[in-house]
């Protein structure tokens, strides 16, 4: 990137993005045109493609999912970013017991009260151990804020109506899970596992306001992101896949936990939003739905490469397939009690 | 192309978008994927995306930072382009025919349709409603109005059909009522109003279970509502 794209040229970039192009490689806004160009162009050339009905049908849950999450979605990021921009850093350091083993389950519980959407919940609990929190406890944390606060808990009530026990079920298992973990880092782990995240960069200059919307605009661009890539895939597996195989699937009790369990790891959808995405999932049994919504926020392709980036690769290749393990098995087993 | 969004592309993106969610919510083309209850929420969100965009792109050109955002920021533009472009609407018979399982029946559910409408003499019922009551005997030879749109039936006829919608239009669950003398000339997703006699349940043969029918007394074609959705 050789010119500065930030100096308000925002207007000449849209109208001429081939004058100003760097050396260096495609700028974003060349490629914002094309996507442009790419859809008027199939408008005009193909229309026959845009009005078939699996295109249309495809279409419409693919809006139906990132509609329905979107609010949540905008909820969930402007708390995360209340608690990492508004809150003092030395609060949690302050709060929580110094033994570890007692500390991980207080951690697990903090998540209700602190919501974040799992993206979010990576730095925070970098920052966490940065400061002095026991790693343990960071990582219970971690697993928890993202899967039991109360907009996740809201949004799977809404997604699943008159179901109150699939709530108590999602609340029960994840917290389980967190503290589980908790406690295995704590007999096993290892701090050399653990590469110490480095500060996150701060504008010296930003005011509370201004690094409140910094930090909402960059979680929502990242998790909107990755919301879509789930409506995608919740929209390819409800409209392409053929129903048979789904049926199938479903028809079986293990092979229906495993791969929703694999789906919720592959389909990395927001915590916030996930509970819509499997509410579509409707021919799988609520067990199964459930495996998905307690591994979804514990591990997932996104957090696995969030998590290997804040706390290094050695931790991540360890810590990603013990969490989907346990989670599975812990979803697995409330599933089998409350469901 | 592994570069993200520059600043002031994210910022873009998400004004397009809070746009377009405004844009939906605004008419009645949420109803097409949402439950009716969920316009404020959708209102809301729209309204900080926007905000949030715009003051982002105001912050950006007094401090000018050409920091690339996440790659995946780039998506943002998918449904921006999906609503504009292809303008998706409510779910059709195509998702309806793909159905394979029956509808799941809540137990003890309703079985009397109560009294006919005023100075009518039938009931307008929703398909659930009489799917539902169609599986419990004591329905035969009554009269029923139910509206919903055509879809294809192998075993000849129709059905009248509508999506049951928990929460969004992903989770909807087609429920159709056989018309099997209905007459040919009705295109796929017409919209239209039977009235008609209550028959025991037929099981298609190209389906395999039992499936609600009627016996059609007359067929109006009609607009389609706002909401489409049960």
């Amino acid at each position: 990137m050789i010119t500065d794209p930030g100096e308000g040229h925002i207007a000449g970039q849209l109208l001429e993005p081939e004058v100003t192009r760097p050396r260096g490689g495609v700028r974003s806004t060349d490629v914002l045109a094309g996507v442009v160009a790419l859809a008027v162009a199939l408008h005009f050339l193909a229309p026959g493609f845009l009005d078939a009905p699996v295109v249309l049908a495809w279409s419409t849950v693919f809006i139906a999912v990132c509609l329905q999450a979107f609010p949540f979605l905008v909820l969930g990021v402007a708390l995360s970013a209340a608690i990492s921009t508004l809150m003092p850093p030395s609060f949690f350091a302050r709060v929580l017991p110094r033994r570890p083993a007692v500390a991980v389950p207080v951690a697990g519980l903090a998540g209700v009260v602190l919501p974040g959407c799992e993206c979010a919940s990576v730095p925070v609990a970098g920052s966490l151990v940065r400061r002095g929190v026991a790693p343990a406890a960071a990582l219970a944390f971690l697993l928890a804020a993202p899967a039991v606060n109360p907009v996740v808990l809201v949004a799977t009530a809404v997604a699943f109506p008159g179901q109150p026990a699939m709530v108590a079920a999602r609340f029960v298992a994840s917290l389980l899970v967190a503290v589980l973990m908790g406690w295995l880092w704590t007999l096993l782990g290892r701090s050399d596992w653990l590469r110490l995240p480095a500060p996150a960069h701060q504008d010296p200059a930003a005011t509370r306001a201004g690094a409140f919307g910094e930090a909402m605009r960059h979680d929502l661009v990242h998790a909107g992101g990755f919301l879509v890539v789930g409506g995608a895939t919740a929209a390819t597996l409800g409209v392409l896949v053929p129903r048979r195989w789904l049926e199938e699937v479903a028809g079986s009790p293990v092979l229906a936990v495993l791969v929703l369990a694999l789906l919720a790891v592959v389909l990395a959808v927001c915590s916030e939003a996930d509970a819509f995405v499997a509410a579509g999932l409707t021919s799988f049994s609520l067990t199964a739905r459930l495996v998905f919504l307690v591994v979804g926020p514990a591990v997932d392709v996104k957090l696995i490469a969030l998590q290997a980036g804040t706390f290094g690769r050695r931790f991540a290749v360890r810590f990603a397939p013990l969490t989907f393990l346990v989670a599975v098995a812990v979803a697995s087993a409330v599933g089998g009690v409350l469901l | 192309m592994t570069r993200g969004p520059d600043r002031p592309t994210q910022h873009v993106l998400l004004l397009l978008l809070g746009v377009v969610v405004l844009v939906v919510a605004g008419s009645d083309r949420y109803l097409d994927y949402v439950r009716a209850g969920f316009r404020p929420f959708l209102l809301a969100a729209g309204v900080v995306a926007v905000v949030l965009a715009v003051a982002g792109l105001l912050r950006g050109r007094s401090r000018g930072d050409g920091h690339p955002g996440p790659a995946v920021g780039w998506l943002l533009v998918a449904p921006v382009a999906v609503v504009l472009v292809v303008a998706p609407p409510a779910l059709g018979s195509y998702t309806a025919s793909r159905q394979v399982a029956p509808v799941a029946v809540p137990p003890g559910g309703v079985t009397a349709l109560g009294p006919d409408d005023p100075g009518e003499d039938h009931r307008t019922v929703r398909l659930f409603d009489y799917l539902v009551a169609s599986q419990s005997a004591g329905l035969e030879g009554r009269r029923v109005r139910l509206v919903g749109f055509v879809s294809p039936r192998a075993a000849g006829g129709w059905y009248v059909t509508r999506f049951v919608v928990n929460c969004c239009a992903a989770d909807a669950t087609a429920v159709r009522v056989a018309v099997p003398d209905g007459a040919a000339d009705v295109a796929p997703d017409t919209w239209v109003e039977v009235v008609g006699v209550a028959v025991p349940p037929l099981t298609d043969p190209a389906v395999g279970y039992p499936e609600p029918a009627v016996d059609a007394v007359t067929v109006q074609v009609v607009e389609a509502p706002a909401e489409t959705y049960e």
